[in-house]
C-alpha cells in the first residue's frame, strides 16, 4: 500500500512540477515539490524511507530537467535523510523548524548549482543567487512549512511521529 | 524543541547512512557509469511518467485554449493568433530567403550549386518546462523512439528555439537559446561576421566573440552560421538590441532579442538531419564534379 502511494506520488510529481507549477510561479520562481515531499516523507516515515523516496524523486525529476543528476540525487535524498533524523531526534517539530531546514538545504543546493554553472562570472553568479537561489529557498521553506501546518491541522502529527519512533507503526 | 527519548533501534539509521555514503562515493568515483546506468533504467520510467504528464498537459492546454479563445477575447484573440503565426512564418521565410539569396550569390561563383535539400524535421509538442528554476528548458512529447537524439537543433518557423540535451524513449528536454549554458554558432546577416550565441541570466541572448572591426549596428539580424552543431545555415536567432564594445577587449559582444518567444512556444520542429547530412545533397566535391544542366 505504502509502495503504491510512493509510486503514485513520484509519477504525479513530474507533471505537477513541470506542467502545472509554471502557472503558479511567482516572479518566474516555482517551489521544488520534490524537496518538500522528500522532507515530509523522511519526517513521518523515517530516514531510510526518506532517503530512498528522495533519491527516486531526484532521479525521476532529473530525467525531465537539464540539471545535474548527482545534485538532484544528493539534494532530494539528503533532505529525506535529514528530515528522518530531525523527526527522530526532535520531539516537537514545528512548521518553522521544517521550513527552516528546507530553506537551508534548498539554499545549499542552489549555491552548488550556481557554482557548477559553466562560464558564469561573479556578477552573473551573484545575480543568479539573489534572483533565483534565495527566492527559491524561501519559497521551498514556505511551501514545506505550509504543508506541514495544513497536515498538523488535520492529523495529530506528534502522535504519528511518536508512534513511529517507539515502533508502534 | 527538545530531544525525543526514542527507543528505536539504530539499524535503520545505519543502513540509511551507509546507503547515502555508498551513493556519494559511487557518484564521485564512477560518474559516467552511474549516469549511464540511471539513464538506462530511466527508459521505462519515462514511458510510465509520460501517461500522467501528457494527460495533465492536455488538460492544461485545453483549459488554456478555452480561456484564451472563449473567455478572454473570443474572436479577436483567434484572429490575432492566426496573424501572429503567419507573421512568424513569413519572417522565418524572409530570413531564410535573404540568407539563401546571399548564399546563392557567393556560392554560384565558387561551385555549381545545383540543389539545396531541405532538412528532415520532426514536429513535437511542448508538454512541460524544466523541473527546476535554474535551467531554461522545455519538455517535448517525442524522444528516442521518434529518432530524436541529444544535440539536435529545435526550431519554429520563426527561428531557433534551442537544442536537445536529454532524451528518454518518449520525451526529450530542450535547452532554450536563452539559457546561459547554451551555445550556438551565429552569423550577423548583414556584415557576415561570426560569433557564438549564448543565453543570459536575464532570459535574453548575447552574441559573443564578434571581431573588433565588425561594423554591426542595432537592428542587425543574427542567423545560424551552420558551422557547428545541427542547425542549418540561415535560421533566424534574434535581432541585435545593444552593442558592448569595451576598450582593450579582443572582441565585442552584442545583446540579442530572440526571434522566438520561448516562453510561449507550444509546437516545435526538431531537426534530425541538416542540409549537409541529407541524403539528397551531395558533398561540395560532388557538386563541383557535376556538369551544369
Amino acid at each position: 500500500m505504502k509502495f503504491l502511494f510512493y509510486l503514485i506520488l513520484v509519477l504525479l510529481l513530474v507533471p505537477l512540477q513541470t506542467t502545472l507549477l509554471p502557472h503558479l510561479s511567482v516572479w518566474n520562481i516555482k517551489p521544488d515539490l520534490g524537496l518538500v515531499a522528500a522532507a515530509l516523507i523522511g519526517l513521518f516515515a523515517g530516514e531510510l524511507e526518506g532517503l530512498l523516496v528522495g533519491l527516486t524523486i531526484g532521479w525521476v525529476l532529473s530525467l525531465f530537467s537539464a540539471g545535474e543528476l548527482w545534485l538532484s540525487l544528493v539534494t532530494n535524498g539528503g533532505i529525506g535523510l535529514l528530515a528522518g533524523f530531525l523527526g527522530r531526534q526532535v520531539s516537537q517539530v514545528t512548521s518553522f523548524s521544517l521550513g527552516g531546514m528546507l530553506l537551508l538545504v534548498s539554499l545549499v543546493s542552489g549555491l552548488f548549482a550556481a557554482i557548477n554553472f559553466k562560464g558564469l562570472d561573479m556578477p552573473q553568479m551573484w545575480w543568479m543567487v539573489e534572483s533565483i537561489v534565495i527566492p527559491q529557498a524561501c519559497f521551498d521553506g514556505a511551501v514545506g512549512a505550509g504543508f506541514y501546518w495544513l497536515l498538523s491541522r488535520r492529523f495529530d502529527l506528534t502522535r504519528l511521529r511518536t508512534d513511529r519512533i517507539t515502533g508502534l507503526l | 524543541m527538545w530531544m525525543a527519548h526514542s527507543s528505536s533501534p539504530y539499524g535503520t539509521r545505519r543502513i540509511a547512512l551507509a546507503c547515502f555514503a555508498l551513493l556519494l562515493v559511487s557518484i564521485f568515483l564512477f560518474p559516467n557509469q552511474i549516469q549511464g546506468l540511471l539513464q538506462y533504467l530511466g527508459e521505462p520510467v519515462g514511458y510510465a511518467v509520460r501517461i500522467p504528464l501528457e494527460a495533465i498537459a492536455a488538460v492544461d492546454t485545453g483549459i488554456a485554449d478555452r480561456w484564451e479563445q472563449y473567455v478572454a477575447l473570443q474572436g479577436v484573440r483567434e484572429e490575432n493568433q492566426q496573424l501572429r503565426k503567419e507573421i512568424e512564418w513569413l519572417r522565418g521565410q524572409h530570413s531564410q530567403l535573404r540568407e539563401s539569396a546571399a548564399a546563392t550569390e557567393r556560392l554560384t561563383a565558387l561551385l555549381r550549386f545545383k540543389e539545396q535539400a531541405l532538412p528532415t524535421m520532426v514536429a513535437a509538442q511542448v508538454i512541460g518546462r524544466d523541473a527546476t528554476n535554474r535551467y531554461r528548458t522545455i519538455i517535448l512529447n517525442k524522444g528516442e523512439s521518434d529518432g530524436i537524439k541529444p544535440d539536435m537543433g529545435v526550431v519554429t518557423p520563426a527561428g531557433v528555439v534551442g537544442r536537445v540535451v536529454k532524451t528518454t524513449g518518449v520525451s526529450s528536454v530542450v535547452l532554450l537559446v536563452t539559457d546561459p549554458n547554451n551555445a550556438i554558432a551565429g552569423l550577423i546577416q548583414r556584415t557576415r561576421d561570426e560569433g557564438i550565441v549564448e543565453g543570459t541570466q536575464q532570459g535574453l541572448a548575447q552574441l559573443k566573440y564578434i571581431p573588433l572591426l565588425s561594423t554591426l549596428r542595432d537592428g542587425d539580424r543574427v542567423v545560424t552560421s551552420g558551422l557547428i552543431g545541427d542547425f542549418p545555415r540561415g535560421l533566424m536567432i534574434g535581432t541585435i538590441t545593444h552593442i558592448d564594445k569595451q576598450e582593450g577587449a579582443l572582441f565585442q559582444s552584442a545583446e540579442l532579442m530572440p526571434e522566438v518567444d520561448v516562453g510561449r512556444v507550444e509546437e516545435v520542429l526538431v531537426i534530425q538531419t541538416s542540409y549537409g547530412q541529407s541524403s539528397k545533397t551531395g558533398s561540395a566535391a560532388d557538386l563541383l564534379e557535376k556538369p551544369l544542366p
